[in-house]
Protein backbone atom coordinates (compact mmCIF):
# COMPACT_ATOMS: atom_id res chain seq x y z
CA UNK A 1 0.00 0.00 0.00
CA UNK A 2 1.87 3.05 -1.27
CA UNK A 3 1.20 6.63 -2.28
CA UNK A 4 3.99 7.99 -4.46
CA UNK A 5 4.35 11.57 -5.59
CA UNK A 6 6.90 11.72 -8.37
CA UNK A 7 8.69 14.86 -9.53
CA UNK A 8 5.45 16.83 -9.33
CA UNK A 9 5.16 20.31 -10.83
CA UNK A 10 1.86 22.07 -10.11
CA UNK A 11 0.63 25.54 -11.00
CA UNK A 12 -2.35 27.75 -10.37
CA UNK A 13 -3.09 30.81 -12.50
CA UNK A 14 0.40 30.63 -14.08
CA UNK A 15 2.07 30.52 -10.65
CA UNK A 16 4.24 27.47 -10.31
CA UNK A 17 3.69 26.26 -6.75
CA UNK A 18 5.13 22.74 -6.58
CA UNK A 19 8.49 22.42 -8.29
CA UNK A 20 9.59 18.84 -8.51
CA UNK A 21 8.17 17.37 -5.33
CA UNK A 22 8.91 13.76 -4.45
CA UNK A 23 7.34 11.86 -1.58
CA UNK A 24 6.55 8.23 -0.88
CA UNK A 25 4.17 7.23 1.89
CA UNK A 26 3.63 3.59 2.77
CA UNK A 27 0.73 2.11 4.70
CA UNK A 28 1.29 2.44 8.43
CA UNK A 29 3.63 5.43 8.10
CA UNK A 30 3.04 8.93 9.44
CA UNK A 31 4.74 11.78 7.62
CA UNK A 32 4.79 15.36 8.88
CA UNK A 33 5.27 18.13 6.36
CA UNK A 34 6.40 21.44 7.77
CA UNK A 35 7.47 24.63 6.14
CA UNK A 36 7.02 28.38 5.96
CA UNK A 37 3.75 29.92 4.75
CA UNK A 38 3.10 29.85 1.00
CA UNK A 39 5.52 27.08 0.28
CA UNK A 40 2.96 24.72 -1.25
CA UNK A 41 2.03 22.37 1.60
CA UNK A 42 -1.73 22.77 1.15
CA UNK A 43 -1.31 22.69 -2.62
CA UNK A 44 0.23 19.23 -2.25
CA UNK A 45 -2.80 18.00 -0.29
CA UNK A 46 -5.29 19.62 -2.66
CA UNK A 47 -3.66 18.35 -5.85
CA UNK A 48 -3.58 14.82 -4.48
CA UNK A 49 -7.31 15.14 -3.77
CA UNK A 50 -7.90 16.54 -7.27
CA UNK A 51 -8.88 20.17 -6.62
CA UNK A 52 -9.91 21.48 -10.07
CA UNK A 53 -8.22 24.88 -9.66
CA UNK A 54 -4.72 23.37 -9.69
CA UNK A 55 -2.95 22.16 -12.82
CA UNK A 56 -0.34 19.42 -12.96
CA UNK A 57 2.42 20.61 -15.29
CA UNK A 58 4.42 17.39 -15.05
CA UNK A 59 5.07 14.48 -12.75
CA UNK A 60 2.70 11.88 -11.40
CA UNK A 61 0.77 10.70 -8.35
CA UNK A 62 0.63 6.93 -7.99
CA UNK A 63 -1.57 4.93 -5.71
CA UNK A 64 -0.33 1.36 -5.40
CA UNK A 65 1.66 1.91 -8.56
CA UNK A 66 -1.22 3.27 -10.65
CA UNK A 67 -1.50 6.89 -11.71
CA UNK A 68 -4.52 8.71 -10.28
CA UNK A 69 -4.02 12.10 -11.92
CA UNK A 70 -6.76 11.41 -14.47
CA UNK A 71 -9.19 10.33 -11.74
CA UNK A 72 -11.96 12.66 -10.57
CA UNK A 73 -12.14 13.95 -7.00
CA UNK A 74 -14.82 11.46 -5.98
CA UNK A 75 -13.00 8.56 -7.61
CA UNK A 76 -9.86 9.41 -5.64
CA UNK A 77 -11.90 9.51 -2.45
CA UNK A 78 -13.43 6.13 -3.17
CA UNK A 79 -9.95 4.77 -3.89
CA UNK A 80 -9.07 5.67 -0.32
CA UNK A 81 -7.72 9.23 -0.29
CA UNK A 82 -8.98 11.64 2.33
CA UNK A 83 -8.29 15.30 2.97
CA UNK A 84 -9.15 16.89 6.29
CA UNK A 85 -9.41 20.45 5.06
CA UNK A 86 -7.88 23.54 6.56
CA UNK A 87 -11.19 25.37 6.02
CA UNK A 88 -14.03 22.85 6.00
CA UNK A 89 -16.92 24.04 3.86
CA UNK A 90 -20.38 24.79 5.24
CA UNK A 91 -23.29 23.11 3.46
CA UNK A 92 -26.57 24.56 4.78
CA UNK A 93 -29.61 22.30 4.93
CA UNK A 94 -27.61 19.07 4.65
CA UNK A 95 -27.34 17.22 7.94
CA UNK A 96 -24.11 15.57 9.05
CA UNK A 97 -25.98 12.29 9.26
CA UNK A 98 -27.27 12.39 5.67
CA UNK A 99 -23.89 13.50 4.38
CA UNK A 100 -21.83 10.80 6.08
CA UNK A 101 -24.44 8.18 5.24
CA UNK A 102 -24.30 9.18 1.56
CA UNK A 103 -20.49 9.10 1.65
CA UNK A 104 -20.50 5.58 3.06
CA UNK A 105 -23.19 4.34 0.69
CA UNK A 106 -21.23 5.56 -2.28
CA UNK A 107 -18.40 3.21 -1.24
CA UNK A 108 -20.66 0.18 -1.09
CA UNK A 109 -21.00 -2.44 -3.78
CA UNK A 110 -24.22 -2.53 -5.78
CA UNK A 111 -25.62 -5.53 -3.94
CA UNK A 112 -24.59 -4.23 -0.50
CA UNK A 113 -27.01 -2.47 1.83
CA UNK A 114 -26.17 -0.08 4.63
CA UNK A 115 -26.96 -1.57 8.02
CA UNK A 116 -28.47 1.54 9.46
CA UNK A 117 -28.42 0.46 13.11
CA UNK A 118 -24.74 -0.34 12.95
CA UNK A 119 -24.09 2.93 11.13
CA UNK A 120 -25.90 4.95 13.79
CA UNK A 121 -23.94 3.27 16.59
CA UNK A 122 -20.66 3.93 14.82
CA UNK A 123 -21.59 7.56 14.17
CA UNK A 124 -22.62 8.10 17.77
CA UNK A 125 -19.43 6.47 19.05
CA UNK A 126 -17.26 8.66 16.79
CA UNK A 127 -19.20 11.72 17.85
CA UNK A 128 -18.75 10.81 21.51
CA UNK A 129 -15.02 10.10 21.02
CA UNK A 130 -14.59 13.59 19.61
CA UNK A 131 -16.91 15.20 22.17
CA UNK A 132 -19.12 16.60 19.42
CA UNK A 133 -22.35 16.46 21.41
CA UNK A 134 -25.43 14.33 20.86
CA UNK A 135 -27.15 16.61 18.37
CA UNK A 136 -24.37 16.44 15.80
CA UNK A 137 -26.18 14.05 13.46
CA UNK A 138 -28.99 16.52 12.91
CA UNK A 139 -26.89 19.66 12.67
CA UNK A 140 -26.28 21.04 9.21
CA UNK A 141 -22.86 20.23 7.81
CA UNK A 142 -20.34 22.60 9.42
CA UNK A 143 -22.93 25.39 9.56
CA UNK A 144 -22.66 27.38 12.77
CA UNK A 145 -19.76 25.20 13.93
CA UNK A 146 -16.90 26.80 15.82
CA UNK A 147 -13.43 26.50 14.25
CA UNK A 148 -12.60 23.65 16.60
CA UNK A 149 -15.86 21.82 15.90
CA UNK A 150 -15.20 21.98 12.17
CA UNK A 151 -11.78 20.39 12.63
CA UNK A 152 -13.15 17.67 14.89
CA UNK A 153 -15.89 17.01 12.37
CA UNK A 154 -13.23 16.37 9.73
CA UNK A 155 -11.68 13.73 11.97
CA UNK A 156 -15.12 12.25 12.61
CA UNK A 157 -15.61 11.85 8.86
CA UNK A 158 -12.18 10.27 8.61
CA UNK A 159 -13.10 7.77 11.32
CA UNK A 160 -16.33 6.91 9.53
CA UNK A 161 -14.83 6.58 6.05
CA UNK A 162 -11.71 4.55 6.88
CA UNK A 163 -9.39 6.05 4.24
CA UNK A 164 -6.13 4.43 3.15
CA UNK A 165 -4.18 7.69 2.92
CA UNK A 166 -5.23 10.80 4.78
CA UNK A 167 -3.89 14.33 4.48
CA UNK A 168 -4.58 16.41 7.59
CA UNK A 169 -4.09 20.01 6.50
CA UNK A 170 -3.40 22.20 9.52
CA UNK A 171 -5.88 20.23 11.55
CA UNK A 172 -4.38 21.87 14.64
CA UNK A 173 -5.30 25.45 13.72
CA UNK A 174 -8.27 26.75 15.68
CA UNK A 175 -8.01 24.03 18.32
CA UNK A 176 -7.48 24.78 21.99
CA UNK A 177 -5.10 22.61 24.02
CA UNK A 178 -7.76 20.13 25.13
CA UNK A 179 -9.27 19.80 21.66
CA UNK A 180 -5.81 19.35 20.15
CA UNK A 181 -5.11 16.53 22.57
CA UNK A 182 -8.47 14.94 21.76
CA UNK A 183 -7.88 15.14 18.00
CA UNK A 184 -4.36 13.83 18.46
CA UNK A 185 -5.60 10.86 20.46
CA UNK A 186 -8.33 10.06 17.95
CA UNK A 187 -5.97 10.20 14.99
CA UNK A 188 -3.37 8.12 16.82
CA UNK A 189 -6.02 5.48 17.56
CA UNK A 190 -6.64 5.23 13.82
CA UNK A 191 -3.02 4.45 13.05
CA UNK A 192 -2.67 1.02 11.47
CA UNK A 193 -0.77 -0.67 8.66
CA UNK A 194 -3.86 0.13 6.54
CA UNK A 195 -3.50 3.90 6.92
CA UNK A 196 -0.82 6.27 5.69
CA UNK A 197 -0.96 9.72 7.32
CA UNK A 198 0.38 12.99 5.96
CA UNK A 199 0.22 15.77 8.55
CA UNK A 200 0.63 19.33 7.37
CA UNK A 201 1.40 21.63 10.24
CA UNK A 202 3.31 24.68 11.37
CA UNK A 203 3.68 23.67 14.97
CA UNK A 204 5.35 21.09 17.12
CA UNK A 205 2.34 20.86 19.43
CA UNK A 206 0.32 18.61 17.05
CA UNK A 207 3.30 16.31 16.68
CA UNK A 208 3.42 15.87 20.46
CA UNK A 209 0.19 13.92 20.12
CA UNK A 210 0.61 12.30 16.70
CA UNK A 211 4.17 11.06 16.53
CA UNK A 212 5.48 11.10 12.97
CA UNK A 213 7.85 8.53 11.49
CA UNK A 214 9.29 11.10 9.10
CA UNK A 215 9.48 14.88 9.14
CA UNK A 216 9.85 16.74 5.86
CA UNK A 217 10.68 20.39 5.42
CA UNK A 218 9.16 21.96 2.37
CA UNK A 219 10.45 25.23 0.95
CA UNK A 220 9.73 26.82 -2.43
CA UNK A 221 7.55 23.98 -3.66
CA UNK A 222 9.67 20.97 -2.84
CA UNK A 223 10.87 18.87 0.03
CA UNK A 224 14.35 20.08 0.89
CA UNK A 225 15.11 18.10 4.01
CA UNK A 226 13.84 14.91 5.62
CA UNK A 227 14.55 13.74 9.12
CA UNK A 228 12.92 12.62 12.32
CA UNK A 229 11.97 14.18 15.66
CA UNK A 230 15.18 16.19 15.93
CA UNK A 231 13.99 18.33 13.00
CA UNK A 232 10.75 19.25 14.79
CA UNK A 233 12.60 20.46 17.86
CA UNK A 234 15.04 22.54 15.87
CA UNK A 235 12.29 24.14 13.75
CA UNK A 236 10.35 24.90 16.90
CA UNK A 237 13.35 26.65 18.40
CA UNK A 238 14.96 28.28 15.38
CA UNK A 239 12.36 28.49 12.61
CA UNK A 240 13.35 27.79 8.99
CA UNK A 241 16.13 30.31 8.40
CA UNK A 242 18.84 27.83 9.29
CA UNK A 243 17.49 25.39 6.68
CA UNK A 244 17.56 28.06 4.00
CA UNK A 245 21.06 29.12 5.06
CA UNK A 246 22.37 25.58 5.23
CA UNK A 247 20.98 24.70 1.80
CA UNK A 248 21.56 28.08 0.18
CA UNK A 249 17.88 28.68 -0.55
CA UNK A 250 16.79 32.19 -1.43
CA UNK A 251 13.26 33.49 -0.75
CA UNK A 252 11.21 33.83 -3.92
CA UNK A 253 8.59 36.44 -4.59
CA UNK A 254 5.22 34.85 -5.30
CA UNK A 255 2.30 36.47 -7.02
CA UNK A 256 -1.07 36.29 -5.25
CA UNK A 257 -3.50 33.76 -6.72
CA UNK A 258 -7.12 32.87 -6.24
CA UNK A 259 -8.75 29.49 -5.85
CA UNK A 260 -11.76 30.85 -7.69
CA UNK A 261 -14.82 32.63 -6.52
CA UNK A 262 -17.75 31.30 -4.63
CA UNK A 263 -20.80 31.91 -6.83
CA UNK A 264 -23.22 32.35 -3.94
CA UNK A 265 -22.71 33.48 -0.40
CA UNK A 266 -24.80 32.18 2.49
CA UNK B 1 -64.20 16.20 -7.31
CA UNK B 2 -60.77 14.67 -7.81
CA UNK B 3 -59.60 14.36 -4.23
CA UNK B 4 -56.14 13.47 -2.93
CA UNK B 5 -56.44 9.98 -1.44
CA UNK B 6 -55.17 10.78 2.01
CA UNK B 7 -57.68 13.60 2.38
CA UNK B 8 -60.81 11.68 1.38
CA UNK B 9 -61.97 10.60 4.83
CA UNK B 10 -60.27 13.32 6.80
CA UNK B 11 -62.62 14.58 9.53
CA UNK B 12 -61.20 18.08 9.18
CA UNK B 13 -61.64 18.36 5.43
CA UNK B 14 -63.35 21.28 3.76
CA UNK B 15 -63.43 20.79 -0.02
CA UNK B 16 -64.86 22.79 -2.86
CA UNK B 17 -65.36 22.53 -6.54
CA UNK B 18 -67.82 24.57 -8.54
CA UNK B 19 -70.57 21.99 -7.97
CA UNK B 20 -70.24 20.60 -4.47
CA UNK B 21 -68.92 21.51 -1.03
CA UNK B 22 -67.70 18.99 1.53
CA UNK B 23 -67.59 20.23 5.10
CA UNK B 24 -66.42 17.32 7.26
CA UNK B 25 -64.96 19.83 9.70
CA UNK B 26 -68.34 21.42 10.35
CA UNK B 27 -67.10 24.96 10.27
CA UNK B 28 -69.37 27.91 9.51
CA UNK B 29 -69.55 28.41 5.74
CA UNK B 30 -71.75 31.10 4.25
CA UNK B 31 -71.37 31.55 0.52
CA UNK B 32 -67.68 32.32 0.11
CA UNK B 33 -66.99 33.02 3.77
CA UNK B 34 -65.41 30.49 6.13
CA UNK B 35 -65.30 31.26 9.84
CA UNK B 36 -63.03 29.35 12.21
CA UNK B 37 -64.08 29.75 15.80
CA UNK B 38 -62.55 26.62 17.28
CA UNK B 39 -58.94 25.60 17.23
CA UNK B 40 -57.78 22.67 15.14
CA UNK B 41 -56.00 21.49 12.02
CA UNK B 42 -58.06 21.95 8.85
CA UNK B 43 -57.54 20.83 5.27
CA UNK B 44 -59.03 23.10 2.64
CA UNK B 45 -58.98 21.46 -0.78
CA UNK B 46 -60.06 23.26 -3.94
CA UNK B 47 -60.51 21.49 -7.26
CA UNK B 48 -60.76 23.84 -10.24
CA UNK B 49 -62.65 26.20 -7.95
CA UNK B 50 -63.62 29.66 -9.15
CA UNK B 51 -67.30 29.76 -8.38
CA UNK B 52 -66.65 32.96 -6.46
CA UNK B 53 -64.06 35.66 -7.15
CA UNK B 54 -62.78 35.26 -3.63
CA UNK B 55 -62.73 32.99 -0.61
CA UNK B 56 -62.73 34.74 2.74
CA UNK B 57 -61.40 33.21 5.93
CA UNK B 58 -61.96 34.65 9.39
CA UNK B 59 -59.94 33.39 12.32
CA UNK B 60 -61.76 34.42 15.43
CA UNK B 61 -60.20 36.07 18.47
CA UNK B 62 -57.68 33.91 20.38
CA UNK B 63 -58.12 30.92 18.06
CA UNK B 64 -55.08 28.79 17.27
CA UNK B 65 -55.60 27.23 13.85
CA UNK B 66 -53.62 25.33 11.24
CA UNK B 67 -54.88 25.36 7.68
CA UNK B 68 -53.52 23.35 4.78
CA UNK B 69 -54.77 25.06 1.64
CA UNK B 70 -54.25 22.76 -1.33
CA UNK B 71 -55.54 23.58 -4.76
CA UNK B 72 -55.51 21.63 -7.99
CA UNK B 73 -56.45 22.98 -11.36
CA UNK B 74 -56.47 21.89 -14.96
CA UNK B 75 -57.66 25.19 -16.45
CA UNK B 76 -57.06 28.91 -15.95
CA UNK B 77 -58.09 30.10 -12.47
CA UNK B 78 -58.24 33.63 -11.06
CA UNK B 79 -59.13 33.93 -7.39
CA UNK B 80 -58.52 35.99 -4.25
CA UNK B 81 -58.02 34.57 -0.77
CA UNK B 82 -58.62 36.95 2.12
CA UNK B 83 -57.66 36.06 5.67
CA UNK B 84 -58.71 38.10 8.66
CA UNK B 85 -56.90 37.31 11.91
CA UNK B 86 -58.65 38.81 14.86
CA UNK B 87 -56.99 39.84 18.10
CA UNK B 88 -54.56 37.19 19.46
CA UNK B 89 -55.50 34.77 16.68
CA UNK B 90 -52.71 32.40 15.65
CA UNK B 91 -52.82 30.99 12.13
CA UNK B 92 -50.29 28.65 10.60
CA UNK B 93 -51.14 28.19 6.95
CA UNK B 94 -49.55 25.97 4.34
CA UNK B 95 -50.41 26.68 0.72
CA UNK B 96 -49.70 24.54 -2.31
CA UNK B 97 -51.14 25.57 -5.66
CA UNK B 98 -50.78 22.67 -8.08
CA UNK B 99 -51.72 22.10 -11.69
CA UNK B 100 -52.61 18.87 -13.42
CA UNK B 101 -51.46 20.26 -16.73
CA UNK B 102 -49.80 23.39 -18.02
CA UNK B 103 -52.14 26.25 -17.19
CA UNK B 104 -52.45 29.68 -15.56
CA UNK B 105 -53.10 30.85 -12.01
CA UNK B 106 -53.68 34.40 -10.89
CA UNK B 107 -54.07 34.44 -7.10
CA UNK B 108 -54.10 37.20 -4.53
CA UNK B 109 -53.54 36.23 -0.92
CA UNK B 110 -54.34 39.01 1.48
CA UNK B 111 -53.79 38.73 5.22
CA UNK B 112 -54.98 41.28 7.76
CA UNK B 113 -53.74 40.97 11.32
CA UNK B 114 -55.20 42.60 14.40
CA UNK B 115 -53.43 43.29 17.71
CA UNK B 116 -51.18 40.44 18.95
CA UNK B 117 -52.17 38.20 16.05
CA UNK B 118 -49.57 35.78 14.74
CA UNK B 119 -49.38 34.43 11.20
CA UNK B 120 -47.05 31.76 9.86
CA UNK B 121 -47.18 31.15 6.11
CA UNK B 122 -45.54 28.20 4.38
CA UNK B 123 -45.97 28.58 0.64
CA UNK B 124 -44.94 25.84 -1.76
CA UNK B 125 -44.96 26.58 -5.47
CA UNK B 126 -44.39 23.74 -7.90
CA UNK B 127 -46.94 24.82 -10.48
CA UNK B 128 -46.74 23.72 -14.10
CA UNK B 129 -47.53 26.76 -16.25
CA UNK B 130 -47.71 30.40 -15.32
CA UNK B 131 -48.40 31.84 -11.87
CA UNK B 132 -49.10 35.40 -10.86
CA UNK B 133 -49.19 35.47 -7.10
CA UNK B 134 -49.58 38.48 -4.85
CA UNK B 135 -49.09 37.96 -1.13
CA UNK B 136 -50.06 41.03 0.86
CA UNK B 137 -49.81 41.24 4.63
CA UNK B 138 -51.26 44.13 6.59
CA UNK B 139 -49.96 44.22 10.15
CA UNK B 140 -52.70 46.45 11.53
CA UNK B 141 -52.49 45.70 15.23
CA UNK B 142 -49.83 46.30 17.86
CA UNK B 143 -47.37 43.37 18.14
CA UNK B 144 -48.81 41.59 15.11
CA UNK B 145 -46.26 39.14 13.68
CA UNK B 146 -45.84 37.37 10.37
CA UNK B 147 -43.32 34.70 9.33
CA UNK B 148 -43.32 33.71 5.68
CA UNK B 149 -41.31 30.82 4.27
CA UNK B 150 -41.70 30.20 0.58
CA UNK B 151 -40.22 27.39 -1.49
CA UNK B 152 -40.55 27.74 -5.27
CA UNK B 153 -39.25 24.95 -7.45
CA UNK B 154 -39.68 25.87 -11.09
CA UNK B 155 -39.10 23.50 -13.97
CA UNK B 156 -39.85 23.10 -17.69
CA UNK B 157 -41.06 26.43 -19.14
CA UNK B 158 -42.99 27.52 -16.06
CA UNK B 159 -43.11 31.18 -15.17
CA UNK B 160 -43.69 32.64 -11.72
CA UNK B 161 -44.34 36.31 -11.05
CA UNK B 162 -44.60 36.78 -7.31
CA UNK B 163 -45.13 39.98 -5.33
CA UNK B 164 -44.81 39.90 -1.57
CA UNK B 165 -45.72 43.10 0.26
CA UNK B 166 -45.73 43.52 4.01
CA UNK B 167 -47.14 46.72 5.48
CA UNK B 168 -46.25 47.57 9.06
CA UNK B 169 -49.27 49.71 9.84
CA UNK B 170 -48.87 49.66 13.62
CA UNK B 171 -46.08 49.92 16.17
CA UNK B 172 -43.98 46.94 17.29
CA UNK B 173 -45.01 44.76 14.40
CA UNK B 174 -42.66 42.06 13.12
CA UNK B 175 -42.21 40.46 9.71
CA UNK B 176 -39.79 37.80 8.52
CA UNK B 177 -39.66 36.53 4.95
CA UNK B 178 -37.46 33.65 3.80
CA UNK B 179 -37.70 32.71 0.14
CA UNK B 180 -35.98 29.62 -1.25
CA UNK B 181 -35.99 29.61 -5.03
CA UNK B 182 -34.84 26.78 -7.29
CA UNK B 183 -35.02 26.98 -11.07
CA UNK B 184 -34.20 24.44 -13.73
CA UNK B 185 -34.91 23.87 -17.44
CA UNK B 186 -36.23 27.13 -18.91
CA UNK B 187 -38.17 28.19 -15.82
CA UNK B 188 -38.39 31.85 -14.92
CA UNK B 189 -38.89 33.07 -11.35
CA UNK B 190 -39.42 36.80 -10.87
CA UNK B 191 -39.90 38.09 -7.33
CA UNK B 192 -40.62 41.51 -5.94
CA UNK B 193 -40.37 41.48 -2.15
CA UNK B 194 -41.09 44.61 -0.18
CA UNK B 195 -41.46 45.69 3.42
CA UNK B 196 -42.95 49.07 4.38
CA UNK B 197 -42.77 50.70 7.78
CA UNK B 198 -44.74 53.88 8.03
CA UNK B 199 -43.74 56.92 10.04
CA UNK B 200 -44.49 56.54 13.73
CA UNK B 201 -44.60 52.73 13.62
CA UNK B 202 -41.54 52.51 15.84
CA UNK B 203 -40.07 49.32 17.37
CA UNK B 204 -41.10 47.38 14.28
CA UNK B 205 -38.83 44.76 12.75
CA UNK B 206 -38.80 43.86 9.08
CA UNK B 207 -36.48 41.22 7.67
CA UNK B 208 -36.33 39.42 4.36
CA UNK B 209 -33.93 36.88 2.90
CA UNK B 210 -33.98 35.52 -0.65
CA UNK B 211 -31.81 32.62 -1.74
CA UNK B 212 -31.84 31.15 -5.21
CA UNK B 213 -30.07 28.39 -7.03
CA UNK B 214 -30.08 27.98 -10.79
CA UNK B 215 -29.61 24.45 -12.08
CA UNK B 216 -29.50 25.11 -15.79
CA UNK B 217 -28.04 27.71 -18.11
CA UNK B 218 -31.42 28.69 -19.53
CA UNK B 219 -33.37 29.29 -16.35
CA UNK B 220 -33.78 32.70 -14.70
CA UNK B 221 -34.24 33.92 -11.16
CA UNK B 222 -34.78 37.61 -10.53
CA UNK B 223 -35.39 39.07 -7.11
CA UNK B 224 -36.00 42.68 -6.17
CA UNK B 225 -35.80 43.03 -2.41
CA UNK B 226 -37.14 46.39 -1.29
CA UNK B 227 -37.55 48.23 1.98
CA UNK B 228 -39.59 51.40 2.38
CA UNK B 229 -38.78 52.77 5.82
CA UNK B 230 -40.13 56.08 7.10
CA UNK B 231 -39.23 55.70 10.78
CA UNK B 232 -35.87 55.75 12.56
CA UNK B 233 -36.49 53.52 15.54
CA UNK B 234 -36.90 50.22 13.69
CA UNK B 235 -34.85 47.21 12.60
CA UNK B 236 -34.86 46.29 8.93
CA UNK B 237 -32.74 44.14 6.68
CA UNK B 238 -32.99 42.52 3.28
CA UNK B 239 -30.84 40.54 0.92
CA UNK B 240 -30.74 38.28 -2.08
CA UNK B 241 -28.15 35.65 -2.99
CA UNK B 242 -28.78 34.05 -6.34
CA UNK B 243 -26.34 31.91 -8.23
CA UNK B 244 -25.37 28.57 -9.58
CA UNK B 245 -24.33 25.76 -7.35
CA UNK B 246 -21.49 26.61 -4.98
CA UNK B 247 -18.40 24.95 -6.45
CA UNK B 248 -16.68 24.82 -3.06
CA UNK B 249 -19.59 22.92 -1.54
CA UNK B 250 -19.54 20.58 -4.51
CA UNK B 251 -15.80 19.94 -4.15
CA UNK B 252 -16.18 19.24 -0.45
CA UNK B 253 -18.86 16.62 -1.05
CA UNK B 254 -16.93 15.08 -3.95
CA UNK B 255 -13.86 14.82 -1.74
CA UNK B 256 -15.85 12.46 0.47
CA UNK B 257 -16.63 10.17 -2.44
CA UNK B 258 -20.11 11.29 -3.47
CA UNK B 259 -20.59 11.18 -7.22
CA UNK B 260 -21.17 14.56 -8.85
CA UNK B 261 -24.85 13.78 -9.38
CA UNK B 262 -25.33 12.66 -5.77
CA UNK B 263 -23.42 15.68 -4.48
CA UNK B 264 -25.56 18.08 -6.51
CA UNK B 265 -28.74 16.35 -5.34
CA UNK B 266 -27.64 16.59 -1.73
CA UNK B 267 -26.87 20.31 -2.04
CA UNK B 268 -30.31 20.88 -3.58
CA UNK B 269 -31.93 18.87 -0.80
CA UNK B 270 -30.22 21.30 1.55
CA UNK B 271 -32.37 24.02 0.02
CA UNK B 272 -35.55 21.99 0.20
CA UNK B 273 -35.37 20.01 3.45
CA UNK B 274 -35.43 22.93 5.89
CA UNK B 275 -38.74 24.02 4.32
CA UNK B 276 -40.19 20.51 4.30
CA UNK B 277 -39.27 20.09 7.96
CA UNK B 278 -41.52 23.05 8.82
CA UNK B 279 -44.59 21.15 7.58
CA UNK B 280 -46.17 19.42 10.56
CA UNK B 281 -48.37 17.02 8.58
CA UNK B 282 -46.33 14.08 7.31
CA UNK B 283 -48.64 13.18 4.43
CA UNK B 284 -48.59 16.74 3.11
CA UNK B 285 -44.80 16.84 3.49
CA UNK B 286 -44.45 13.52 1.62
CA UNK B 287 -46.77 14.71 -1.15
CA UNK B 288 -44.74 17.90 -1.62
CA UNK B 289 -41.45 15.99 -1.57
CA UNK B 290 -42.63 13.72 -4.36
CA UNK B 291 -43.91 16.71 -6.38
CA UNK B 292 -40.48 18.33 -6.10
CA UNK B 293 -38.64 15.09 -6.87
CA UNK B 294 -40.60 14.72 -10.09
CA UNK B 295 -39.61 18.24 -11.09
CA UNK B 296 -35.91 18.09 -10.39
CA UNK B 297 -35.14 14.40 -10.74
CA UNK B 298 -32.13 14.05 -12.98
CA UNK B 299 -32.03 17.85 -13.21
CA UNK B 300 -29.43 18.23 -10.52
CA UNK B 301 -26.71 17.99 -13.09
CA UNK B 302 -25.96 21.37 -14.59
CA UNK B 303 -27.15 20.89 -18.16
Amino acid sequence: MTLEIKDLYVSIEDNLILKGLNLTVNGGETHAIMGPNGTGKSTLAQICMGHPSYKIESGDILLDGESIIEKTVDERSRLGLFLAMQNPIEVPGVTNFDFVKAAIQTRMKKDEHLRIGRFILKFEKASEDLKMGKGLAHRFLNQGFSGGEKKRNEILQMKMLNPRFAFLDEIDSGLDVDALKLVGQNVTELKSPELGLILITHYQRLLDYIIPDYVHIMINGKIVMTGKEELINRIDQEGYDWVKKELGIEDLETKPYSLGTCPSKH
Amino acid sequence: MEMLNFLKDNPYLIAFDNIETINNANIAIKDNHLTFNKGNEFFVFLDNFDKFNSLNFTIKKEQDIKIYLITYQSRKIEIDYNFELQEKANLKIFTNFSSRRKTFLNANLKFTLAKNAKLTVLSALTFNGEVKLNETVNLNGLNATVDIDLLNVGGKTSKYYVNQDVFHNEKATISNIDNWLIATDQAKLAYSVSGSIQKGKEFSKCRQSNKGIMLSDSCEIMVEPKLFIDEYNVEASHGAAIGQMDELQLYYLLSRGLTENDARSLIISGYINPFISLIDNKEIATQLTSQISRLIRRKAYNE
